[in-house]
């Protein structure tokens, strides 16, 4: 009896390094979100009304959103950019050393110095928008335009580089051989990319767009600076209500809203993942 | 009937190496040729060339009449298979093997029948809904065959297939290929460094060396009457014997005189005498060398001969008679014709 008492204590206590770490610094902050989530500004009893508010709020609501669309967005776009380059990048050493450096440049350019380089080149007078008059063609608007496309080209600008690293390196991983049988047995690029790249490359792509997606989602500076005055994403309504209002019950609530989205998004999109993949395993 | 393949003049430069130096080959409709040679040769660069995967630098290719080596790979009906199987794993087995079928937009019915007939072909008509990972080496290698033949290529093309397999799996293998190919009759290009490998398959094997083939011939032609040492050396064991020449004999450093099978050749390293060639006969006086070593191997005996300044190999085969001790004395009673071996000059690299 006391024999495996031990044993439970060893055990507890050599979990405690990874599990405690989790729990001190992961686990204990979203507990007193979710829990703040509950209180109320100014009385101390658990309460629904923050909650109320929230959901009764248009303009919450739509900032919610918003916030989902600044974190697909951009995703989409960079999943875009960042797939064929990765694969056009495995095609050659010449191609590969080209991309290698070129997609790399955004890496190390700050976010905020990203937004103010989209804001002084797209913004209306802005350099392309000089550029382009003389040739009698008018920029339309995509700095603080409503569907937010200035801060989509900014965020997707530094999604790109991290997603071609990540996706870049798993389809480096796949063996040259299986791309050539494939090629012998009649597929071109194209059927390369989408039969065998693209489901071997599957788990680095995953971890790129999840990535991606919680970064623009959570993101603030360049919404900020280049997203509309109208709706606000939860990111910015999470700042001037603590900040601005003192209404950190609020903060707690829109906090996991955001959470409890960004993992539905993610369920959804593995249901995607998953059902594709299955094509190719079971017989079709 | 299967079209022959014309290799002419094909060169492939890598940065400032030139890797295959203008080669010239026929592979006659139906052949089994083997691209035999040490790594680093150029084979299995030529393979690629010919499978498309890899551009030549100059030169062509023809499949009977027409000019292929522009073309890509997914469109030369070439079946590959490779030393590491390159099989999909994400595919299980008949989608593997149905993938060059989907590609030529087989419908469904025939690909599903083709298929089973190909799995049945190799022996693996049970392993259909496995995943790749879930065979083993010689298993993933029969699926990778099934998938090569199931699109029914105009040539197969092998590179280094067996080398990642065991021993025993390696031999059974290789019989059930040549007799896939002889049932199939498809103009095949075989690349090994294996020249028992190379004997047992090929109606043809093409010796090459840095970038360059050295001489082709059947495998009994090149074994017996190889025109240079490097093929003598490269196919099996041999000893290269300095030996006096006369005219149309030859004189061998202990003192035996023998006929020459070609006295007419220029430039000659020595004549070869192949170990199972080479009988050994103990005796107590006249010996021409001692006993250096001997190690049984069951079906023959491996002798190492101290003779005229050098050590020659000898095999006995037969399980009647005794193993000589370490330092017995011996003659060395070689074949009644020997052959003269060409020394070969590699090209002078061309100048880019």
């Amino acid at each position: 009896m006391s024999g495996s008492k031990v044993k439970t204590a060893t055990l507890l206590l050599c979990l405690l390094p990874g599990v405690g770490y989790l729990l001190a610094l992961f686990g204990l902050p979203l507990v007193r979100v979710l829990s703040g989530s509950f209180t109320e500004r100014g009385s101390e009893g658990p309460t629904l009304a923050t909650w109320a508010e929230l959901f009764g709020n248009p303009v919450y609501m739509d900032g919610l959103w918003f916030s989902l669309w600044l974190g697909i967005a951009p995703t989409i776009v960079s999943l875009c950019i960042s797939l064929p380059l990765s694969a056009l990048m495995q095609a050659n050493e010449t191609s590969r050393k080209l991309f290698g450096t070129l997609y790399k440049i955004p890496l190390v350019v700050p976010g905020i110095v990203a937004g103010f380089l989209v804001l002084v080149i797209l913004d209306r007078g802005g350099m392309a928008g000089r550029l382009l008059a003389p040739l009698g063609v008018t920029m339309p608007r995509l700095v603080r335009d409503d569907w937010g496309a200035g801060a989509i080209i900014a965020l997707s600008w530094k999604t790109v580089p991290f997603m071609t690293l990540i996706i870049a390196g798993s389809m480096a991983a796949i063996s040259k051989d299986v791309l050539s049988a494939a090629r012998t047995l009649g597929a071109n690029h194209l059927t390369v990319l989408r039969r065998i790249q693209l489901p071997l490359a599957q788990p680095g792509v995953t971890a790129a767009v999840l990535l991606s997606f919680i970064g623009s989602l959570g993101s603030y500076v360049i919404p900020s600076l280049l997203g509309p005055s109208y709706p606000l994403p939860l990111s910015v309504h999470m700042f001037s209500e603590g900040f601005q209002q003192g209404n950190w019950p609020m903060v707690y609530a829109m906090g996991t809203l955001l959470s409890a989205m960004a993992i539905a998004v993610l369920l959804a999109y593995y249901a995607i993942i998953g059902s594709l993949s299955r094509n190719d395993t079971a017989r079709g | 009937m299967k079209p022959s393949l014309s290799i002419r003049q094909l060169t492939k430069q890598f940065d400032s190496n030139l890797v295959l130096k203008g080669i010239d080959l026929e592979v006659a409709a139906g052949r089994f040729v083997v691209l035999l040679g040490p790594s680093g040769c150029g084979k299995s660069t030529l393979l690629r060339t010919i499978a498309g995967i890899s551009d030549p630098s100059s030169g062509g290719i023809w499949l009977k009449d027409r000019r292929i080596d522009a073309m890509p790979p997914e469109q030369r009906n070439f079946g590959l298979v490779f030393q590491t199987y390159a099989l999909f794993p994400h595919m299980s087995v008949e989608k593997n093997v149905a993938f060059g079928l989907e590609m030529r937009r087989v419908n469904k019915r025939d690909i599903a029948h083709r298929v089973a007939a190909a799995l049945e072909l190799v022996g693996l008509a049970d392993y259909a809904k496995r995943l790749p990972k879930q065979l083993s080496g010689g298993q993933q290698q029969r699926v990778a065959l099934a998938r090569a033949i199931v699109i029914e290529p105009d040539v197969l093309l092998f590179d280094e297939p067996l080398s990642n397999l065991d021993a025993k799996l390696r031999d059974t293998l290789r019989d059930d290929l040549r007799a896939l190919q002889q049932k199939l009759g498809v103009t095949s290009i075989y690349v090994t460094h294996d020249q028992s490998e190379a004997m047992a398959l090929g109606d043809e094997i093409v010796v090459m060396k840095n970038g360059e083939i050295v001489e082709r011939g059947t495998p009994i032609d090149l074994y017996r009457r190889p025109a240079y040492r490097f093929t003598a050396e490269f196919l099996g064991m041999t000893n290269v014997i300095e030996a006096k020449l006369r005219d149309r004999a030859c004189q061998l450093p202990w003192g035996d005189v023998r006929e020459l099978e070609n006295p007419s050749e220029r430039d000659v390293e020595g004549v070869a005498i192949r170990p199972e060639d080479l009988a050994i006969e103990a005796v107590e006086t006249d010996h021409h060398g001692v006993v250096e070593q001997a190690m049984f191997m069951g079906a023959a005996t491996h002798y190492w001969i101290r003779a005229a300044g050098k050590t020659l190999r000898a095999i006995t085969s037969g399980g009647r008679t005794a193993i000589l001790p370490v330092g017995q004395k011996v003659r060395l009673v070689p074949p009644p014709m020997l052959h003269l071996l060409r020394a070969h000059h590699p090209l002078q690299e061309v100048a880019a």
